[in-house]
């Protein structure tokens, strides 16, 4: 396959991936959360999605409208009922991928149950069409995907770089403690930041439904390449994660190309080890003092 | 009526034991307050609890005689209480003019943001000529000029510092003494935690003595220089190397 089409196919799905891990990463800047539950919730929005599609005909794409303030509900409802009890404790970090990991399993048995393990997929007509531009193709569901998930990540930046609530938000995830004194309510925006990244998270789960077939344990597979990608990115950066999805995309696409699909889920793994030899901070990361 | 009233407050960290056993102490307005004591005194512990990050578990913090237990540390910012803690709490990648913005994160106008900033930067000449430095790469004495001038832009009506000359060198923590001798000019008064305890007392008009989580003593700054009897017992291992010079 030219070189071309590579980059596009590893783009179209970087972008995606580039949405997914910024979620992740928010919450992790914000809260000190590693969210091991992300790609679970990310399911969740898939499973509403296939619902939503399978009885009432409603696109995927269209379905963001309701998975994303869904999410985000859930996002502070979880948030408020589960955090505040170990906010203070001396084992914050320990205790929150505790939780968070339970939480994980949690959702997974609960899908497993209404669901079953059976493989679902939503399927409108795009997902068998393409567009051809010269001697590229273009697959349209990555396509739209790929311009939904664009448009989000612009509409996180605005949030964040010209909005109150956005400088607070990067206040907290440069110093909790100063956010604090200088009058944020860090609680209130530990809560708002917890549910644009599940908001976020709601709108992966509506385009992976169309992408790739899913099942209740499918998270697992998620989740390791999200956290290969924010540690890739460095911890807490958006920037980070966004460049460090759409290397790894491409990366992926070269190498599932040359050495066939088998090796492409190795590569996210084998490029993070590779740059944490050099960089141990992340690509973007600052050091950190846990 | 006193400005600031702390009756009988006890407080803790956690599941922890209480720091603060009873402490009633009152401030009053354009008064500066120096608190001394030695290590584990409770002092920054009865700052923070002051401005509402940590709950006390017994007792009452009133403001302009309203009792404000339980407020937030947002709550009592706008109340007029502000905290200057002794890590110069920075946003390190954010410039020096974006720290002292955001300083006013609690003010809704602009313009007043923008006048208040011009006064920061009068007080702190300084920091203009650093106004697109990130904060990060200051030195530690500019960083405390950043905390300083950030916690005026909500003209306070009292400011709260903890320990200012932490990790400074001698010459440099004299001048951030001297700015905040200029606090008081602007109507605010001052409490002042100091580990340096002749230099902090030196600067303010009243002392507390803290001991073991309640307060111990309390008089004129200079009447507790000059007793040797409390300089013995409270500051005796703080003054010791410098007497010995």
């Amino acid at each position: 396959m030219n070189w071309v089409q590579l980059l596009v196919l590893g783009l179209l799905l970087g972008s995606v991936y580039a949405m997914m891990a910024s979620g992740l990463t928010l919450l992790f800047g914000v809260m000190r959360v590693v969210n091991l539950a992300h790609a679970a919730f990310i399911l969740i929005a898939s499973y509403i999605t296939y619902l939503l599609f399978e009885n009432l005909t409603l696109d995927p794409i269209v379905s963001l409208v309701i998975t994303m303030p869904l999410m985000f509900g859930l996002g502070v409802i979880i948030y408020l009922v589960l955090f505040p009890r170990i906010e203070g404790s001396a084992r914050y970090v320990e205790m929150t991928v505790l939780l968070t990991f339970g939480l994980a399993l949690v959702v997974e048995g609960l899908l497993t149950f209404v669901f079953t393990g059976t493989f679902r997929s939503v399927r409108p007509d795009y997902v068998s069409t393409s567009i051809h531009v010269g001697d590229i193709f273009i697959p349209s569901n990555q396509l739209y995907a790929s311009a939904v998930s664009f448009a989000l990540l612009i509409g996180l930046w605005v949030l964040l770089r010209f909005t109150k609530t956005g400088t607070a938000i990067r206040a907290t995830m440069q110093n909790r403690g100063a956010a604090q004194i200088v009058g944020v309510n860090v609680r209130r925006i530990s809560a708002f930041a917890f549910g644009t990244g599940m908001a976020l998270a709601g709108a992966a789960g509506s385009l992976l439904s169309f992408l790739f077939p899913f099942f209740p344990g499918k998270h697992w597979q998620w989740i390791a390449l999200l956290l290969s990608l924010i540690v890739l990115g460095g911890m807490g950066s958006i920037k980070g994660a966004v460049i460090g999805a759409l290397l790894l995309a491409i990366a992926s696409a070269v190498v599932t190309d040359t050495f066939g699909p088998t090796w492409s889920p190795i590569t996210f793994y084998l490029t993070l080890f590779l740059i944490l030899l050099v960089r141990p901070q992340g690509l973007f990361g600052a050091k950190l003092r846990l | 009526m006193a400005l600031l009233e702390i009756e009988d407050v006890v407080a803790g960290y956690g599941a922890g034991p209480d720091i603060l056993t009873g402490v009633t102490l009152s401030i009053d307005e354009g008064t500066s307050y120096c608190i001394v004591g030695p290590n584990g005194a409770g002092k920054s512990t009865l700052l923070r609890t002051i401005a509402g990050i940590l709950k006390p578990r017994a007792g009452e913090v009133r403001l302009d005689g309203t009792r404000m237990n339980g407020s937030r540390p947002d709550q009592m910012l706008a109340a007029g209480v502000c905290f200057v803690p002794q890590d110069a709490s920075l946003f390190p990648t954010m410039t020096v003019r974006e720290n002292l913005v955001m300083g006013g994160y609690l003010l809704g106008d602009r313009v007043l943001k923008r006048q208040r900033l011009e006064m920061v930067f009068e007080t702190f000449p300084a920091l203009a000529d650093r106004k697109s430095q990130n904060a990060g790469t200051l030195s530690g004495g500019e960083q405390q000029m950043v905390t300083l001038g950030r916690s005026l832009m909500v003209e306070p009506k009292v400011v709260m510092i903890d320990e200012p000359s932490l990790g400074l060198a001698p010459m440099i923590a004299d001048q951030i003494f001297e700015k905040i001798g200029g606090f008081r000019e602007l109507g605010i008064t001052v409490v002042l935690v100091e580990q340096n305890a002749v230099k902090g007392l030196e600067s303010v008009d009243w002392g507390f003595v803290l001991d073991l989580g309640s307060k111990e003593f309390e008089g004129p700054a200079d009447g507790i220089l000059a007793d040797p009897r409390i300089r013995e017992l409270y500051l005796g291992k703080q003054l010791a190397p410098r007497e010995r010079r």
